[in-house]
């Protein structure tokens, strides 16, 4: 039996077609990842199978229950955790009174465990709390009844770095026991590393689900490169290279001049300057500096070996962006 | 059951203290300045009344103000108790549901395990709190007062008024909690409620005695009648019974509303 199934779900807005038409399952203890740049319809799909507003057609099950049949919901929330895209509570009470009330109403059979790494302030009033506690509370009550199926909207939004590798443990280690966990994100760099599974959704329609290994393979990354001298775009012809891009500038670095002003500048000025443009100047060449962008999807050894006899000023390999991973595979199709 | 009732309700007792305390201090001052009233003008008390605009009498139960029963009947009840308290209890019923949906917690509520009905009457049920402490702490603090002076006001009478005024004042609360599952936030919700009342209590005192009279019907004010039951003694239990089927058919109305929406 999948966890979480959509089917058919439309919800038309009237100004906006916010789902169309959309399906999808999520089997047991699978990790899925509902992807997609903001405002394309993610939160809808959740909300709606949360039950807090009703689709103009289609629908679906959480756990085998109709999400658009409030006694047989109400009935798989008992098993279901949430965590909405901004988590709110009430301002005058204190965390603790907060997953007291929680705990009343479903149980919090983990709570003290999960305030161990989620540590969330809960003596202070959440009138007090930061972003990142708040959404720690959120993730506390999210889980403290030991859910089978945990929905988030958003979860690692307002968690910083360190949080987020927390979370990211959390989930891995949840999904060992069993978890399901259905979660939306427009940044998949946040989420590559937990989910087993994602579905895209762009403009309201599923562009596509598949296992993440596959997405990864197919987006690539986003590589930004500085060489000197005045390279052409063919330097770049080797598997793997799209879209490249190369513009050369004489006479070394464009920002060069911005740099040597924030080293002889006032204070006020290397203040407002990036403080590590100083300390991580590649050496100053003569000459020609090429600068060039592109997707690359091939062996990253073969990259660097055909770098490997260029004077290299500088080197980014980063996950191409979401919206680039649209632009790429899936922009033609809504055109 | 009962979670959400007690831990709004808990969250209401400051409040509903806050109200108990300006409302008792507000029938002490009332009735304190009595006496000094009735004693300078003495015999003549009731000719004051030819002065006031008789809208205005109309409006308030100005019916007599030569005994200490007619003078808080229109002053503290009519005034004080039905419009003032009125208002409050329409406010509070209108920022129940609105307060929750406009500040985004209602996803969060809903994600329990509990249902848009439960949701709903547990939080109607939490004015329980402000409700009680008023119309238990202001019939006291009444009936002391007005011995002390030396003007008093037979205890049954007084106790009669707060306990007909209940259904009354749950009428307004039933009228603010369906406006709050109306509009998405709480300070339209609250305006339109407290509108509501007013324009309705003013309404019907304006037409009670014209051809319009049975405009009226639909006002809550018509349904106590301070006066009938301080000075005669008069309780009419039928229209508190009224407004009893006036609330449950509000608050049930609230339920359908919400049951139906969807939540932004």
């Amino acid at each position: 039996m999948a966890a979480l199934e959509v089917e058919g779900l439309t919800k038309d807005y009237g100004e906006v077609l916010a789902n169309d038409d959309v399906t999808f399952s999520v089997g047991e203890g699978e990790v899925f990842g509902y992807l997609g740049p903001n405002g394309a319809g993610k939160t809808t799909t959740i909300r709606t199978l949360m039950g807090f507003q009703s689709p103009t057609s289609g629908g679906g099950t959480v756990l085998g229950h109709d999400v658009t049949d409030e006694a047989d919901l109400i009935a798989a929330k008992r098993r279901i955790g949430y965590l909405p895209a901004n988590p709110a509570f009430d301002e005058g009470v204190t965390g603790r009174e907060v997953l007291d009330l929680h705990a009343s109403i479903k149980g919090d059979e983990r709570r003290d465990e999960l305030l161990e790494t989620f540590d969330a302030p809960v003596d202070r009033k959440v009138r007090d709390y930061s972003t990142g506690n708040v959404q720690k509370l959120g993730l506390v009550q999210a889980f403290m009844h030991d859910p089978d199926l945990v929905v988030m909207d958003e979860p690692t939004a307002g968690l910083d770095p360190l949080m987020q590798r927390a979370f990211n443990d959390f989930v891995a280690a949840e999904k060992q026991r069993g978890l399901t966990v259905f979660l939306s994100s427009h940044v998949l760099s946040e989420v590559r590393r937990v989910c087993d599974r994602v579905g895209i959704i762009r403009e309201g329609r599923l562009v596509t689900t598949e296992r993440i290994e596959d997405l990864l393979h197919r987006t690539g990354k986003f590589v930004h490169v500085r060489v000197a001298g005045d390279v052409s775009a063919d330097a770049f012809d080797l598997d793997g290279v799209h879209d490249v891009s190369c513009s050369t500038t004489d006479g070394g670095r464009v920002d060069d001049a911005g740099a040597d002003d924030a080293n002889e500048g006032t204070a006020d000025r290397s203040a407002t300057t990036p403080p590590d443009t100083a300390d991580t100047d590649p050496p100053r060449v003569e000459g020609p500096v090429t600068e060039c962008t592109f997707t690359f999807t091939g062996d990253v050894n073969e990259l660097i070996a055909a770098l490997a006899d260029r004077t290299v000023l500088d080197l980014d390999v980063e996950e191409a962006p979401l919206e680039e991973v649209f632009m790429r595979f899936y922009g033609g199709q809504d055109a | 059951m009962l979670e959400l009732a007690r831990y709004e309700g808990r969250h209401r007792v400051r409040g509903a203290a806050a109200a108990t305390a300006a409302l008792g201090g507000f029938a002490l001052l009332y009735i304190f300045i009595y006496p000094t009233f009735a004693e300078s003008l003495g015999a003549d008390i009731d000719q004051l009344l030819e002065a006031y605009p008789e809208a205005l009498s109309k409006a308030f139960g100005v019916q007599s103000l030569a005994t200490m029963e007619g003078y808080l009947a229109s002053e503290l009840y009519t005034f004080g108790w039905l419009l003032v308290v009125g208002i409050y209890f329409a406010y509070a019923g209108a920022s129940l549901i609105a307060a929750d949906v406009e500040r985004e917690r209602m996803d969060m509520l809903l994600s329990l395990p509990v249902s848009r009905a439960r949701v709903v009457l547990e939080a109607f049920a939490s004015l329980a709190v402000p409700l009680v402490a008023l119309s238990t702490v202001v019939p006291v603090v009444v009936v002391v007062a007005t011995e002390v002076v030396g003007y008093p006001v037979p205890a049954v009478d007084v106790a009669a008024i707060h306990l007909l005024s209940v259904p009354y004042l749950t009428t307004c609360a039933g009228i603010g909690l369906v406006a709050s599952v109306v509009f998405d936030r709480a300070g339209i919700a609250q305006r339109v409620a407290a509108g509501a009342l007013v324009g309705l209590f003013f309404a019907e005192s304006i037409v009670t005695d014209t051809d319009f009279e049975a405009a009226g019907v639909v006002s809550p004010t018509r349904y106590v009648d301070p006066n009938a039951i301080l000075r005669e003694s008069e309780y009419a239990l039928g229209d508190a019974a009224v407004l009893t089927v006036a609330t449950v058919a509000l608050v049930a109305l609230a339920v359908a509303l919400f049951r139906r929406k969807d939540i932004q």
